[in-house]
């Protein structure tokens, strides 16, 4: 006859409901791995993306995702013509905030180096790469948009024509591809009061000078709407991405290390910069908190164990004088902390299945949280159960003779 | 008669210097297999720490325990697996019928036969039952059934491995006269049909004539009962 069975029957609700519990607490524990593996994942996600072997940002800088980086986009064709180079094309990376249809959206705005990369290596789920450089994009579905859906930016209707999965930035922002062009127009896009007070400064400016106040008519030119004072350069890129000859990738990063304006690292020092330096903080507060509420779960089951345990001990000390094995006994603590442990993980994972894909955060389970978490969930209750096999041991029979 | 279980000499001291407490003062007894034997004696007597000697739950201090003939505890020291014994020699039956919460009056039979290594408990507690008059609420658990119902079924469940000795802890403490009286004469019958011991430590004089021997207890010491009785009652 199995007690620890029996027990459950008598109390089932009772035990239903404290594994419901216990399976509450584990999902949160559970969610918290996940969201500490999912901030890992999205942090490297976009670089790896990108499918550069090496990438050159503003000399002294640490990248586009850790600060700015400014780079004159002559560096493109100077890496390109570096011998051992295969491609090389230019990144822009900025946030952005925009309302949609009512509701603020984070965007990080990837500009793609058209034509050479119309996000070939972006991990399309629908729909299909840029076609043309101007009013496509490619955005995360965690965006919300459709295929054929239009997003108004810097007064132009962008038209969603390819959905990426899980394109999310450390910060957890979904990332939206674009060519640089636009990427660019987007960044240095100008409301119209910005404009006119620009118009302002620029008349202001040849009233001042020799230049304007010789040629009347350039303050003419320079308050007309139609006309807009030309670029002394092109508009710099954030990075530029190069892929080389698999063997020679050394020797193109020596040439490129000894130009004055960049700084060159490996796509595994990009992803380092990243972990090391803009997550590495909130990684480890992540990190730290899971390992606090592992260990609180961890005291939480050992006294819920410990409490089911002792409301038994009249009956078990009944059982012990009528000379019940100890292991039939010890055994019965243990299967009920296996069962509730098996049970309580079947609640957090299915509260996993149901409630973890709404969290704004991703929560990445990954294939060794899935493997670990049940094996020490189990782990977990067997040595919640101590207390409760120690308080067996301790019972004395003769105490079911009193009373 | 074979004896059940003879005590010879025991001593058992609570506490230590001015506070100590002699609980057994060398008390000998024995019961023979088929005797109904009474313990009486106010309360703080002993009787209950006789009991937990003799059931070898909480050994005295010096003395020795023959069990079945056999010496199974000296001076305080096991001579044998004690838990064995009580799994399967011994029935409790207590004041309360202390059966256990979580299961039916049948399983709670029935674990009794699967300690004392019985492969056909499920049959023989339904037997048990049926012979206690409480067959028709095996599957009911303790708190559904009665005071008399449960004290049915925890002789039931002291009997399921038919027992050589049955020690009964002021079983009747709970119940009204009529059922104190009907449970005296299960361990008369239990007794005489089936060649066990019983001692039963009660404080109700009612029904004295079911017993065959009575003893008395005060201060620890053991002496036969001398109040005259009423002649015993035909077996049942």
């Amino acid at each position: 006859m199995n007690l620890a069975l029996r027990d459950v029957r008598r109390h089932l609700a009772r035990f239903v409901g404290t594994a419901a519990g216990l399976g509450l607490l584990l999902s949160v524990v559970v969610a918290m791995q996940g969201i500490y593996a999912g901030m890992v994942d999205d942090a490297t996600i976009l670089t790896r993306a990108m499918h550069a072997d090496l990438w050159l940002v503003q000399r002294d800088t640490r990248g586009p995702f850790a600060e700015g980086s400014r780079l004159d986009p002559s560096v493109e064709a100077r890496a390109a013509a570096v011998p051992g180079v295969r491609t090389a094309r230019p990144y822009t990376y900025q946030l952005i905030q925009r309302e949609h249809r009512g509701a603020v959206m984070r965007i990080a705005l990837v500009g793609l180096g058209w034509p050479d990369d119309p996000g070939r290596s972006l991990p399309l789920v629908r729909g299909r790469r840029l076609q043309q450089p101007h009013g496509e994009m490619i955005v995360d579905a965690s965006l919300g948009l459709g295929i054929g859906e239009s997003l108004a930016l810097a007064g132009e209707q962008y038209r969603v024509v390819g959905l990426t999965k899980n394109a999310l930035t450390s910060g957890g922002e979904s990332v939206a591809f674009v060519s640089v062009a636009d990427a660019e127009l987007i960044a240095f896009d100008q409301p119209a009061e910005a404009a006119v007070l620009e118009r302002q400064r620029v008349v202001a400016r040849l009233r001042r000078t020799d230049l304007g106040r010789g040629q009347p008519a350039l303050e003419d030119l320079a308050t007309d709407s139609r006309w807009r004072a030309p670029a002394l350069a092109s508009p710099p890129v954030a990075a530029v991405l190069v892929q080389a000859d698999p063997h020679r990738i050394a020797e193109v990063r020596e040439v490129m290390r000894s130009w004055g304006d960049v700084s060159v690292y490996s796509q595994d020092e990009e992803e380092a910069l990243l972990l090391g330096g803009v997550v590495q903080r909130a990684r480890m507060q992540i990190g730290l908190f899971t390992v606090i509420l592992t260990l609180t779960a961890a005291v939480i089951i050992m006294m819920v164990m410990y409490n089911l345990t002792l409301e038994k001990t009249h009956d078990l000390a009944v059982l012990k004088l009528m000379g019940a094995p100890r292991t039939r006994l010890l055994g019965l603590i243990l299967q009920q902390a296996w069962l509730l442990g098996a049970l309580g993980y079947a609640v957090a994972f299915a509260m996993g299945e149901l409630v973890f894909p709404m969290f704004p955060r991703r929560v990445l389970i990954t294939e060794t949280i899935s493997l670990v978490a049940p094996v020490a969930t189990m782990g977990i209750v067997t040595l919640a159960s101590i207390l409760g096999l120690t308080h067996v041991m301790r019972i004395d029979p003769s105490t079911a003779l009193e009373g | 008669m074979e004896d059940a279980v003879r005590a010879v000499d025991l001593s058992k001291t609570y506490g230590t210097g001015p506070a100590a407490v002699k609980a057994l003062d060398h008390v000998t007894l024995t019961i023979a297999r088929g005797t109904v034997a009474a313990l009486l004696g106010p309360s703080g007597s002993g009787k209950s720490t006789l009991i937990k000697a003799l059931g070898f739950v909480s050994p005295a201090d010096t003395g020795e325990v023959f069990f079945g003939g056999r010496l199974v505890v000296k001076d305080g020291v096991p001579l044998a697996d004690l838990a064995a014994l009580r799994r399967r020699h011994l029935g409790f039956v207590f004041q309360k019928a202390n059966l256990t919460s979580f299961l039916t009056a049948r399983e709670n039979v029935e674990i009794a036969c699967e300690f004392g290594g019985k492969s056909d408990g499920r049959k023989r507690a339904r037997e048990l039952l049926a012979y206690l008059d409480v067959a028709g609420r095996e599957r009911s658990y303790p708190e559904m059934l009665s005071g008399g119902e449960q004290q049915r079924v925890a002789i039931a469940r002291a009997l399921a491995n038919e027992p050589s000795l049955i020690l009964a802890d002021e079983p009747t403490a709970a119940l009204d006269s009529v059922r104190s009286r009907s449970v005296m004469e299960l361990f008369r019958k239990v007794a005489h049909d089936r060649g066990a011991a019983v001692l039963v430590v009660t404080h109700d004089h009612r029904a004295l004539e079911v017993f065959d021997v009575l003893y008395e207890m005060e201060d620890g010491r053991i002496r036969p009962h001398q109040q005259e009785r009423p002649a015993p009652a035909a077996a049942p």
